[in-house]
């Protein structure tokens, strides 16, 4: 099995090359078909509050990540329902979810909520962050999201 | 300046560091020597060079027992230890720190793949390949071992020597399944170094017959089945562990891991078609150098951070240093590659559409494409991130599963096919007369899923699918059992016998259509639902089942607290646990109360808990047909392993497999 070197060079076979152009093709087709037709509606975008106002026309109804500090919480333990409003400081929306939070849910917490608005309010299918120890209040957009995103 | 070395502060750390630095200067001679030996056709050169992977595997190994002996004597002068382990763990959760966190996870890479060489070392046979697949492994291994040595040394010595560690990651503290999940997963991404390795070697020297492909497919089947099972074992730790119900999430870390599976399985059926009919040489050396670099892409994305996952360790310098490794190996693979193309000469014709190798090519395309996607899906924040400077958007799982679900149904269909058909050519009217019983029962066992109220058409396809599959595995072996009748041979276990390979392969499809009826029931009828119990209540009516809280308690354990909830789910008991640990805050980490069962699992999950003991909230989970999915992975690997068994009497028309048993 030891050939010699150095290897002929090899021959030209006359060989259609249409099988593998449409081949390639199709591949670059139907990724390119599966991946924008398909991405652009699952993209989740994460934002915060005063974003959300600010993109309104573009982000209501999608699904969405938003962050942001916990207020006025209201939580049956005996019903699962949750309530509360999610701000950044200047904008602020009413959250709503159901489904079991732990006492460690308190004021002034930040939280990821995954979800989409209908109207004002957000309805969460799920609590990303559901606390952090050692929140400081962010100054800025950019700090809340990377504190968040650490705490993700 | 990297600090490598103290010897005041710490013995062991010094003794790990060492053994390090001396592997990577066995390890920079041998890759020399092998060169060498290649470029000069120097034997003597060639065989310093394989004894000098001996050396690098003795003191890789003497490192990683090194720090093995440190985090099970809770050495904390050793910096590893210090700051993943703590004095509060138990035996086995020290033992599975070593690969917990990200030096000593490199470590053990570095470790295997030294045992992969060091095992290719002994079983390389005297060619004109063995110089150059040896350089092949040294490069990687000069990656491995080098960056162990410096940027991500578990051994870099301590400015204080803390009096207790910060102890492992209490995410992996919670099952047994992380000691084997990540141990399986390498010894996969490792294996996969070794026909890598020799594809280099066949494209330098240009002996690019297809020896390479025959030395090579116990290496890479073997590779294979440990990572199926690495792939599947992570899903069931996520199961078992993250509290949710569900094994996969298209995370990606997952995706990861997933890449490399479909890349190796178009090459396991692809180095077939040039095993028996001598085509696609150059469509094997690319598939087998995508697989490995996306092992390495895997690990990049897990370790630099620039991907948001669950798993993503922290960054550093080991991200940067892991994208010019990838760039190398993706440079030299694809200019290897490129440069001998031209040599790169199939014989005979190109396969016909309708034959065993068109079906092979037809999933080849499939694998490729699924691969493709996954990594574009993985991707694709961050290239959204660099080109939109839209921070934090993220694909959900609805993209992924828009083209796995089509693609996988394909793969099934093709999965049947294939085996059916000749080589060479198939007549169409052959062919009808062959698929016709497999179509009946597929489209049968689709009217009865249907008939017993089953609506989602993936979930019939796949019932269909899988029906297609097994009458057509079933047709094939019951031809082969009564020709060997005919002829006076043995039965079922003689016929195994003699074509290990064949029925292990048919074996491998039967374990994936187990797993692909898993899939399908358990994510589209899984049911979930969430409620409060209190103590000594009337039992709630939950998903059929009657659920009624017991009692909840506090149990003080070593490293934290668990809250116990006893709950009676039709009057079987369940106790389903809330962890803290010492080292993890007040971050709760569910342990679910799991009943297995063959047609499904019931699974709960204490959510959360009344300080006062008087109520908890529970989430209950019925999804059917999960643990067909660990079955099959088991029916999978039991496949895999029986194909690799030499055959009673080798076919006469094999005869490199009996002249070389050393390899093969």
């Amino acid at each position: 099995m030891t050939v010699p070197n150095p290897l002929p060079q090899a021959r030209r076979r006359k060989k259609n090359p249409l099988p593998t152009v449409l081949g390639v093709l199709a591949l670059v087709g139907l990724t390119a078909f599966l991946a924008f037709g398909n991405l652009g509606k699952s993209l989740e975008y994460f934002v915060t509050p005063t974003e959300y106002v600010q993109q309104r026309a573009e982000l209501e109804g999608r699904p969405l990540r938003i962050g942001g500090l916990v207020k006025a919480v209201q939580y049956n333990p005996q019903t699962l329902d949750l309530r509360f409003n999610v701000t950044d400081g200047s904008a602020s929306f009413p959250v709503q979810y159901t489904g079991a939070v732990s006492d460690l849910f308190k004021e002034d917490q930040g939280v990821v909520v995954r979800g989409e608005f209908q109207g004002d309010t957000f309805h969460a299918s799920e609590l990303v962050v559901k606390h952090s120890e050692e929140y400081n209040v962010p100054q800025t957009q950019a700090e809340l999201k990377d504190l968040l995103r650490q705490a993700e | 300046m990297l600090n490598l070395i103290s010897f005041d502060a710490s013995p062991l750390g010094a003794l790990g560091q060492l053994s390090l630095l001396a592997a990577l200067a066995f390890t920079l001679g041998g890759t020399w020597l092998a060169a060498l030996g290649g470029l000069k056709a120097d034997a003597r050169a060639t065989e310093a060079a394989r004894r000098a992977v001996w050396a690098v595997f003795a003191l890789v190994s003497l490192s990683t027992l090194t720090l093995m002996a440190a985090l099970l004597g809770d050495d904390f002068s050793v910096r590893y230890v210090a700051e993943h382990s703590m004095r509060a763990s138990p035996t086995w959760i020290k033992v599975t720190s070593l690969w917990g966190a990200l030096e000593g996870s490199i470590l053990l890479w570095a470790w295997l793949l030294a045992g992969y060489a060091f095992i290719l070392s002994l079983t390389l046979r005297r060619d004109a390949l063995r110089p150059w697949a040896l350089a092949a492994m040294y490069a990687s291994l000069l990656f491995f071992v080098g960056i162990c040595a410096t940027v991500a040394s578990p051994f870099t010595p301590l400015a204080q020597i803390p009096a207790d560690g910060r102890g492992p990651n209490p995410a992996l503290q919670n099952h047994w399944m992380m000691a084997v999940h990540p141990v399986l997963l390498y010894l996969g991404f490792v294996g996969l170094a070794v026909p890598f390795a020799y594809a280099v070697a066949a494209l330098v020297t240009g002996r690019l017959s297809d020896h390479w492909v025959v030395v090579t497919r116990r290496w890479t089947l073997t590779a294979w089945a440990l990572l199926t099972a690495a792939i599947v074992a992570g899903g069931w730790w996520s199961y078992e562990t993250l509290g949710w119900g569900g094994y996969w999430a298209w995370d990606p870390v997952e995706n990861a891991s997933f890449i490399p599976w479909l890349l190796a399985t178009a090459f396991l059926h692809s180095i077939q078609i040039q095993e028996r009919r001598g085509l696609m040489r150059s469509w094997n050396v690319w598939l087998i150098v995508l697989a490995y670099a996306s092992t390495v892409l895997g690990t990049f994305l897990n370790r630099s951070g620039i991907v948001q996952s669950v798993h993503a360790f922290a960054g550093g310098p080991v991200g940067p240093v892991f994208l010019g490794f990838l760039a190398f190996l993706l440079v030299a693979g694809i200019g290897l590659a490129a440069w001998r193309a031209p040599h790169l000469r199939d014989e005979g014709e190109p396969p016909a559409a309708l034959s065993r190798e068109g079906a092979f090519l037809a999933g080849n395309w499939l694998f490729l494409v699924f691969a493709v996607m996954v990594l574009v899906g993985t991707l694709f924040p961050t290239i959204v991130e660099a080109v939109q400077g839209r921070r934090d958007t993220s694909v959900g799982p609805a993209f992924y599963n828009a083209f796995a679900i089509p693609l996988g149904l394909g793969l099934l269909l093709m999965m049947g096919v294939g085996p059916l058909l000749p080589w060479r050519r198939a007549e169409g009217q052959g062919l009808w007369r062959a698929l016709r019983p497999l179509l009946l029962a597929g489209a049968g066992a689709a009217v009865i899923a249907y008939a017993f109220g089953i609506r989602g058409v993936g979930v019939l396809a796949t019932v269909g699918l899988s029906a297609y599959n097994v009458v057509g595995l079933g047709l094939l072996t019951g031809r082969a059992l009564r020709a060997s009748r005919a002829s006076g041979r043995g039965g079922v276990v003689g016929l195994v016998r003699e074509q290990p390979r064949r029925y292990g392969a048919y074996l491998a499809h039967v374990g994936l259509v187990v797993m692909a009826l898993g899939i399908a029931f358990s994510s589209a009828y899984r049911q979930d639902a969430q409620v409060t119990l209190n103590v000594g209540a009337a039992p709630t009516k939950l998903l059929n089942e009657s659920v009624a809280l017991q009692t909840i308690r506090p149990v003080q354990q070593p490293y934290g607290r668990s809250i116990v909830a006893q709950v009676l789910i039709d009057e079987e008991l369940f106790e389903a646990r809330l962890n803290t640990y010492v080292q993890g805050g007040d971050t709760l980490f569910a342990t679910p109360a799991v009943r297995y069962g063959l047609l499904g699992d019931t699974y709960l999950v204490v959510t959360a808990f009344d300080p006062g003991g008087k109520w908890a909230s529970v989430r209950l989970i019925e999804s059917p047909l999960v643990s067909w999915i660990w079955w099959g992975t088991l029916i999978v690997v039991l496949g895999a392993g029986l194909t690799l068994v030499t055959p009673r009497r080798a076919p006469a028309r094999a005869p490199a497999l009996q002249a070389a048993p050393a390899t093969d």
